[in-house]
């Protein structure tokens, strides 16, 4: 009799094998004539009973689908503005790809996407110049992801912005990257043409629970920085990185930075209002719900 | 009746599942329920919106966790970060039980986000049983187990699916959350009676009913909780409060999730079927 971990690796080595035949039609990847590979036939007659309609084959192909149905929909659902960038044929090769190579790692499918930009940052499947744009807009979308779920930090009262530890908001995230990809969200298809210049950004979350992105100015971004390790802002002021603002920017910074309730105070928590207004979109990612068979 | 340790000594009626479709209607118009369940996935988040809503929900109403990641049959032990996180979750909530499904769902780290199903082994009850004992003691609230529904059976199976709910549980002492519906679309998928499985189950452990529509195919059933509940399973559901007593039970509805409404009304059809079962077979506290 095979142990336990054995038949759970076995079964779950089966899950990983790609897509294949007639399950393959009811996704959006390309179609291919190829059945299911003698490993996965090897598995189910090792450990699968048959049943009293189906085989052994055909049980386990019910959670293989299951499977794929699940993480390709999730993948594909946070990532449109890389899917109309990339369009649909490259898209579903790149995620077919990236699950084959690195399966999910954490308990939410919310974090499927978490490696896909250094994925698509090392792709073969795309040029030099699809690489750095993808990978920057995949960076992109994901980093909304993450702001979706980030804690709510106690926005400074006056008394915290002269003796307390000020900081970013984990919902705020600076972006250095290699393209405006920024530009690619009003974009119908992906413009190469584009000079690839180097951007700062900071993606966020709104009060509506919307994410945002907007781009910084250079002299910003390594203020943000050290805002995002927390510092004291007399010796923020002391000690100001480079290049040096003015103070006029330095006031006109902090001014948009309080109007979009970018700054924290150490060590107090926050509590998020709730606001409806945004709608609900990406509230809940549930797992472990059958997918209905096409 | 379900022994008071196994559900907190909460006694609770009919409740819905909290979705997202359902929430503008719910903050707008606090409709009267008796209870929610939440799916602990989905709130296990630092901050944000999901939180805000959950807590709106908890001045009002009581809330039920059930999960979907415990993975409680892993052959290698629980996930602690798992564990600590959604006992974060039980502080929130104040949950007066907690419910997982009887199955795996991960291997060195990678997840399936699925419901596997576990062979029926005297080791694999050992295991799980010996994980469940462990998570009931860092949670330290009631755990209940769900039977899942399933699609394949092992060749090493060495009892009934309803066997195995039976040894894990009482070696690791603790709840049930009896599904019905996944019992009858296993029953279907793996030719068994459902009422042999329903009258086998300990009752005193059922600390909670699940119920739900499915979707049918040519050769088997897939458990989509996408449509209402049928009659066979109703028929289930009855004999279980037969058996059991009356006990909280709770609606799934996932997927094409019609009004809230809707929802509503299928799943106080459960009251009529306590009331029909009590008056009909003199049922008060069950009769195992």
């Amino acid at each position: 009799m095979a142990n336990l971990d054995h038949i759970q690796r076995e079964f779950f080595k089966a899950l990983l094998l790609p897509l294949r035949g007639s399950s393959r039609i009811s996704t959006e990847l390309a179609e291919t004539e190829e059945g299911h590979s003698p490993e996965f036939f090897r598995i189910a007659d090792e450990i699968i009973k048959p049943g009293p309609s189906l085989t052994s084959a055909e049980r386990l192909e019910l959670y293989h689908r299951q499977y794929w149905f699940r993480t390709l929909d999730s993948l594909a659902e946070d990532f449109p503005v890389l899917r109309r960038m990339a369009s649909d044929e490259l898209f579903w090769k790149l995620i077919e790809r990236y699950l084959l190579e690195r399966p999910s790692q954490s308990f939410t499918l919310r974090h499927l996407g978490e490696a896909f930009a250094d994925f698509i940052a090392a792709s073969e499947l795309l040029d030099d110049v699809q690489r750095l744009w993808f990978s920057s807009v995949a960076r992109i979308e994901y980093t909304f992801m993450e702001c979706f779920e980030c804690a709510q930090g106690a926005r400074p009262e006056a008394e915290d912005l002269a003796d307390g530890i000020i900081e970013l908001q984990e919902h705020v995230k600076p972006l250095h990257l290699p393209v405006p990809a920024d530009l690619c969200w009003d974009w119908q298809h992906f413009n190469e043409a584009t000079k690839p210049q180097a951007v700062y950004l900071a993606v966020w979350r709104e009060p509506s629970g919307r994410s945002r992105q907007e781009r910084l100015e250079a002299a910003e971004f390594p203020l943000l920085l050290r805002l995002k390790d927390g510092v004291k802002l007399d010796e923020l002021f002391a000690s100001l990185p480079e290049p040096v603002p003015s103070e006029e920017e330095i006031t006109r910074w902090f001014a948009k930075w309080h109007g979009y309730q970018w700054l924290a105070v150490r060590g107090k928590e926050g509590k998020q209002e709730l606001d409806s207004s945004g709608g609900w979109l990406g509230m809940d990612r549930m797992s472990s719900q059958a997918v209905a068979m096409e | 009746m379900s022994h008071p340790r196994f559900t907190g000594g909460v006694t609770l009626g009919t409740g819905i599942g909290l979705r997202v479709p359902h929430y503008d209607h719910i903050l707008s118009e606090k409709p009267t329920v008796d209870w929610f369940e939440i799916i602990s996935e989905n709130f296990m988040v630092r901050g944000g919106r999901s939180l805000a809503v959950l807590d709106t929900i908890l001045d009002q109403y009581q809330v039920v966790q059930h999960g979907v990641g415990l993975y409680p049959g892993g052959a290698k032990g629980l996930d602690m970060d798992h564990l600590r996180r959604l006992k974060d979750l039980v502080k929130r909530t104040k949950t007066p039980w907690i419910s997982d499904h009887l199955c795996w769902g991960s291997v060195d780290g990678s997840m399936s986000h699925d419901l596997l199903p576990l062979p029926y082994t005297f080791e694999a009850a050992r295991k799980t049983a010996e994980n469940l004992r462990i998570a009931q003691d860092i949670l330290e609230v009631p755990l209940a187990m769900e039977n899942v529904s399933s699609y394949a059976e092992f060749n090493d199976d060495e009892m009934t699916e309803w066997e195995f709910l039976s040894e894990v549980t009482e070696a690791a002492d603790v709840g049930i959350l009896l599904d019905v519906n996944n019992i009858y679309v296993s029953s279907v998928n793996h030719g068994f009676d459902p009422l042999d499985y329903v009258n086998f189950v300990p009752a005193d452990r059922v600390a909670q009913i699940h119920i739900a529509g499915h979707s049918r195919y040519q050769r088997f059933i897939i458990d989509t909780h996408d449509h209402p509940v049928i009659d066979p399973v109703w028929k289930l559901y009855a004999r279980a409060i037969e058996r059991c007593g009356p006990t909280a039970t709770l609606l799934e509805w996932d997927a094409s999730i019609p009004s809230f409404e809707e929802v509503w009304t299928e799943a106080k059809k459960s009251e009529h079927w306590r009331e029909w079962i009590i008056q009909e077979k003199g049922v008060n506290d069950g009769e195992p």
